[in-house]
């Protein structure tokens, strides 16, 4: 058994004791949020080759590719960049983000033709990335504190024992007013989640499917794909060549590693 | 003869170095609504190849990017030049960068006062962001206390001018061919420059300092030439301040120069804000504004600038940029319109538009845009991205 599984464990025990001195649900859908995150967290570094195909209503797709790169911050949020590798007139177009645990996240991009390095206000997050069906904030990472919690109940989901919570973004900027969350009961992992937009319009739903396992502990989905009810088209993320503890330091998550980035 | 050499030197060093080859193929059309004020064409097209070779080992870069554009009126507007050709080195505690490269300094979206490294190719566009190569080494150092760049500049680029058949140029043409340099070692003066930036939660802030010879020159007649003007690139020394702080949808911008060694010492600044709507009237748009106004010693007025950047966010990303120029005291207009979006996976198209008013030609002011004032026009091009 790995520290991290011993750990899970051990906060489960206590997240049973602490039910029982205090039973309110509220703190039930914390706990669970907070070992769903432990699936995510732990690896040091990781990169990844991404696929993302959109799909438009017709049934008709185009790809784009991009790399990540992304360090884990001990006490904050990741830091993070992405390379924009096609289509050809984007590559070399980068983004690196300092996420942060409670206040808004900290973003530049680099457009390589100007060569210039713009920082972009973080509150623009709700905007389609790449003219996806996912956002900016789909796109980032999901740190507890930035949400509030709800526990709703339980559910099987494609032959899983899931709990339902409801989360609710606490940054007025979100394009989100909630999002309710399938996460299995074994494993601790997210399988899908319902986006409400600001009308409270069931809009998207996000499927996470294909994990993998890795270093016995890191839990990777390897196709992420989003559906936008509204507007019936969809795109699916799909993830190769995952790699964790590359030895990445602070100096690859720079202004001028995003100049030297492609 | 050089494009052949460029050719055959591309074919061998790829597949030697495993490198990548990208790069754009370019064709451009600028049809003026009329005759030049001195008679020039209504339709003038360029031609443009930019390669490039890029490789990357664990802590070394080598990047290669020729431009070549060839003109079929204005021969002032051919072009060959090495954009890039350096090399960078990662070290543990810095990055040194060698050779030929652009580099971009500055915040602000209309107007950029503090970029100086690279000398402007003033022919390509209008806005002033296309630049030509600038030999150089550059030391860079980023901690904790920020991003410092130290800059060693080799030699020096002349600006680009438009020649007697181009277009948007002055009445007198510039003669390229006899700059006057003050500096007794005229294009080979070493220029030396550094920037400090570091960002404060929402605040981003940067001071730089340039010593060395204008990339901005001033004009002069001469004995031997009284039909055109000659190019005076003066010694200056120009310190530039960038800021920049987000405000909520707000990126509120600044930019100031103090620069000395042309006659007196002056001050010029562009300041203004960015604002973004993200999906508007609760579609995937996002509207973003531009305002931004001007400040220069020099001139006795200085135009402001409005424009909005409509964002589509379909799969071609197809954008539309459109601006309105105004100048207060001459009371002249400007329009620009720029829309660009991708055609297939290897092409993308834009479309840029100029219209020039004067709207009211009593006033006796000052005018900015005189000179172009017949040079309303329509620029449509189509751009090849070479790659896989």
């Amino acid at each position: 058994m790995s520290l991290v599984n011993l750990g899970k464990k051990i906060f489960i025990f206590s997240a049973i004791v602490l039910s029982v001195s205090n039973p309110t649900y509220a703190n039930d859908a914390l706990e669970i949020a907070i070992l769903s995150d432990q699936n995510n967290s732990g690896f040091i570094d990781s990169s990844s080759d991404m696929t993302m195909n959109l799909i438009n209503r017709k049934g008709d797709v185009v790809t784009r590719k991009l790399r990540f790169k992304r360090l884990e911050v001990p006490g904050d949020g990741d830091k993070s960049i992405a390379i924009f590798e096609s289509p050809r007139d984007v590559k070399g177009v980068a983004i690196l983000s300092y996420a942060h645990k409670v206040k808004s996240d900290d973003q530049w991009l680099y457009l390589p033709a100007l060569k210039r390095v713009k920082r972009i206000a973080s509150k623009n997050k709700s905007g389609p990335f790449l003219g996806s069906e996912f956002s900016f904030e789909d796109f980032s990472f999901q740190e507890v504190e930035k949400y509030e919690y709800k526990y709703i109940g339980e559910e099987d989901y494609l032959n899983l024992k899931c709990f339902i919570i409801e989360r609710t973004p606490l940054d007025p900027y979100s394009g989100y007013t909630k999002q309710l969350v399938w996460i299995d009961q074994e494993n601790y992992l997210i399988h899908k989640i319902h986006l409400f937009d600001r009308k409270s319009f069931h809009l998207k739903t996000q499927k996470f499917e294909e994990y993998k396992l890795y270093e016995g502990f890191f839990w990777q989905p390897h196709k992420v794909e989003m559906i936008n009810h509204q507007n019936g088209k969809s795109s699916i993320l799909l993830f190769e060549n995952v790699k964790l503890n590359s030895g990445f330091t602070d100096r690859d998550f720079t202004q001028n590693s995003l100049k030297r980035s492609r | 003869m050089s494009y052949k050499f460029l050719g055959v030197f591309i074919a061998f060093l790829c597949p030697a170095l495993h490198a990548e080859i990208i790069g754009e193929y370019s064709f451009d059309n600028r049809y003026f609504f009329n005759s030049g004020l001195q008679g020039q064409e209504k339709n003038h097209s360029s031609f443009t190849l930019s390669p490039e070779i890029f490789h990357e080992n664990e802590d070394s870069i080598f990047h290669f990017k020729p431009k070549l554009r060839k003109d079929n009126i204005d021969t002032e507007r051919n072009l060959v030049d090495i954009q890039e050709l350096y090399l960078i080195n990662i070290l543990e505690d810095k990055e040194i960068k060698y050779g030929v490269s652009k580099e971009f300094w500055g915040v602000t979206e209309t107007t950029h006062r503090v970029d100086i490294i690279n000398q402007t190719d003033a022919v390509e566009s209008l806005d002033g962001e296309d630049k030509l190569g600038q030999p150089m080494v550059k030391v860079s150092f980023e901690e904790n206390w920020g991003l410092i760049d130290f800059y060693a500049l080799l030699g020096f680029r002349e600006r680009t001018f438009s020649g007697y058949d181009g277009r948007l140029r002055q009445p007198m043409i510039v003669d390229t061919d006899r700059p006057h340099y003050l500096s007794a070692a005229k294009n080979k003066r070493m220029d030396f420059a550094f920037r400090w930036s570091n960002y404060f939660d929402q605040l981003e802030v940067a001071i730089s300092h340039f010593s060395g010879t204008s990339r901005e020159p001033r004009f002069i007649l001469t004995n031997e030439n009284l039909k055109e003007l000659v190019p005076l690139y003066e010694v200056i020394d120009q310190t530039g301040f960038e800021f920049q702080y987000l405000l909520g949808g707000f990126a509120i911008k600044s930019e100031i120069i103090s620069r000395s060694g042309q006659e007196d010492r002056f001050t010029a600044a562009t300041y203004g804000f960015e604002y973004t709507q993200v999906g508007i009237f609760g579609s995937r748009l996002d509207l973003g504004w531009i305002v931004e106004a001007n400040h220069d010693d020099r001139l006795p007025s200085s135009p402001a600038v409005i424009g909005t950047r409509l964002t589509i966010n379909d799969t071609s990303d197809t954008q539309i940029l459109s601006g309105i120029i105004y100048d207060e005291k001459s009371e002249e207009l400007g329009f620009l319109l720029e829309a660009s979006r991708r055609l297939g996976i290897c092409c993308s198209i834009s479309i840029e538009g100029f219209y020039f008013d004067d709207t009211n030609e009593d006033n006796e002011e000052f005018k900015l845009f005189q000179a172009y004032k017949e040079d309303d026009f329509l620029r449509f091009e189509l751009i090849y991205y070479m790659g896989d």
